[in-house]
């Protein structure tokens, strides 16, 4: 009954091109282009958890290690003519490479002074990319920044990226799964849980802690890669900290430290307000109201929710 | 050549000497108890020992092994597990994997290998849920493997902290206060899995405050006062000792 269920979901999933192509084809390419920011968002929000959620450091460093892959990808496509793979490789690598430097001292600092460092380090990062107009063209963005080609398929058809951004997505859940449960999640779940007592049971902390946040920034920098190439510009207020307070909603509205809660979450808060058609700014107040709701009503997000409605007790 | 020894150690917390030269040295399968009054060191002993404190002075060595300025997770490794005073367990992590964190970080460091699930990762944690098992049903505490640690009394965690640090069947075990604040059923219980262990030849280094635990199964005492080591001996002489009575009664 329930893998009939998920069969179903996954069915729907990977066929929403035509399903939508029939039945509203004038809406078509809003609805994808809408799924394909989701399909992004719910990854970037995963690698996000996994820091956040699962090793339990409040990181808010996560725009930064986004636009180091995106800059990467686009100036090495753009400029340098790499093909699309390579330079999504190389913005995974920038993006590891630096949140493993920076993870070192970060780490050191006590749990507050830790997300203020990572703001630092955001806030940095933004203003690398406005003003080294050398090398990221600042405010004028980098343009041009050619659609996907892997080998002979080139995807330039909304059908096709909304694929791609599926296959990542799935690509990176799976991950995310490998990475969370079994040894190396129960080892990850020790240190968030009791730091002393994991160091009494031969865990050390600051390993599992840079190992995750580095995970994390790779994952990130691949999809900051794949957005640029979706959207073939990119500009520097694409990594600013309103990208953290998105990840948070997701995040923290979904359920934290849950694969179901943070998807459900980046479909909730990707799409509804694009459906809604809500402005910014009313955006912000209703993200606001939810989160504030949600930390007093119910701090394990919408996934608490779910699991007790599924068990009452 | 001692399993433990602890050599002129010393630990200051702002001007306050918590510990001063002490000497310490623990025989494969001995039972010793470490006493004194409140704030005597003996937990800051404890902490020096396993790497949770860095020691001013002096050294500390496990097997000839410098343990020194190791951090918690090393001494672990190498053979020594504690306990906390205050009952520590993963709250969020149901009892029996709470069991498996104590195991896992002893049997393979390959990230790869965890990450992929080999055969031989998968045959290590079946050996490791086996005993586990055991090793929950031994405390009593088998009918609650899937309860999360964190929703069980203060008894039940004290004693899935115990059984934690018997997973990676240690060489040296030192526990801080196993009898304190549980209620007197249980303080025999503690009792009888300390001298069950003692007899499998463990070696046990334990820190307690009841006088009828130590005095009933250590074989040998060593009394700190003031970061001092004052007396050190079998029971029935520390029992006599003036000085031990000194510092426990005043004069």
């Amino acid at each position: 009954m329930r893998r009939a269920g998920w069969l179903v979901l996954g069915a729907v999933v990977v066929t929403v091109p035509w399903l939508v192509a029939t039945a509203i084809p004038r809406q078509q390419r809003y609805v994808l282009h809408v799924l394909i920011f989701t399909a992004i968002f719910a990854a970037l929000a995963l690698s996000y958890d996994l820091v956040v959620g699962h090793v339990g450091s409040l990181s808010l460093a996560h725009p930064a290690f986004f636009g180091i892959g995106a800059y990467a990808a686009a100036i090495l496509a753009t400029r340098a003519g790499w093909p699309f793979l390579a330079s999504v490789l190389a913005a995974v690598l920038a993006a590891a490479l630096v949140a493993a430097l920076v993870g070192v001292p970060l780490f050191r600092l006590a749990e507050h002074a830790f997300a203020v460092g990572t703001l630092g380090l955001a806030l940095v990062a933004s203003v690398v990319a406005n003003n080294w107009v050398e090398v990221t063209r600042g405010p004028l963005c980098i343009t041009g920044i050619p659609k996907p080609r892997l080998g002979a398929l080139a995807i330039t058809t909304l059908p096709a990226f909304y694929w791609l951004a599926l296959t990542a997505l799935v690509a990176v859940a799976l991950l995310y799964r490998g990475l969370t449960t079994f040894r190396l999640g129960r080892a990850f779940h020790a240190v968030r849980d009791n730091e002393p007592l994991a160091g009494a049971a031969g865990i050390d902390p600051l390993k599992y802690r840079l190992l995750a946040f580095t995970l994390a920034g790779a994952i990130a920098g691949g999809i900051g890669a794949l957005y640029a190439h979706y959207l073939s510009v990119m500009c520097p207020e694409e990594m600013t900290v309103s990208l953290t307070v998105n990840l948070l909603v997701i995040v923290f509205l979904g359920g934290v430290g849950s694969l179901r809660g943070v998807l459900v979450g980046a479909v909730l808060f990707t799409a509804l307000p694009e459906v809604l058609r809500l402005t910014p700014t009313w955006r912000l107040v209703i993200y606001g109201g939810l989160l504030l709701l949600v930390v007093i009503r119910s701090p394990g997000g919408l996934e608490s929710l779910l699991s007790r409605a599924r068990s009452p007790r | 050549m001692p399993l433990l020894e602890v050599r002129g150690l010393v630990k200051r917390f702002l001007g306050v000497t918590a510990v001063d030269q002490v000497d310490l040295a623990v025989e494969p399968g001995e039972l010793v108890s470490l006493i004194g009054p409140n704030g005597s060191g003996k937990t800051t002993l404890f902490n020096c020992v396993t790497g949770y404190l860095a020691a001013d002075g002096g050294r500390v060595l496990f097997r000839g092994h410098d343990l020194t300025s190791a951090p918690p997770h090393r001494v672990a490794r190498l053979g020594v597990a504690r306990t906390f005073q205050q009952v520590s367990v993963f709250p969020r992590l149901s009892a029996l994997e709470n069991l498996l964190v104590f195991l896992q970080q002893h049997q393979e460091e390959q990230l790869l290998a965890r990450l992929l699930r080999t055969p031989r990762v998968r045959r290590l944690e079946a050996a490791a849920v086996d005993r586990a098992r055991r090793l929950l049903d031994l405390v009593g505490l088998g009918a609650k493997a899937d309860a999360a640690a964190g929703s069980l009394s203060y008894g039940q965690r004290k004693l899935l902290a115990f059984a934690g640090a018997l997973m990676p069947d240690p060489d040296l075990l030192l526990l801080d206060e196993p009898a304190a604040a549980v209620n007197p059923t249980m303080i025999n219980q503690m009792k009888d899995h300390i001298l069950a262990l003692h007899r499998e030849g463990k070696t046990v280094l334990l820190v307690e405050h009841n006088m009828d635990v130590v005095m009933d199964i250590s074989q040998r005492i060593v009394v700190l006062d003031h970061g001092q080591k004052i007396a050190e001996g079998p029971p029935a002489a520390i029992r006599r000792d003036p000085r031990v009575i000194e510092a426990y009664f005043g004069r």
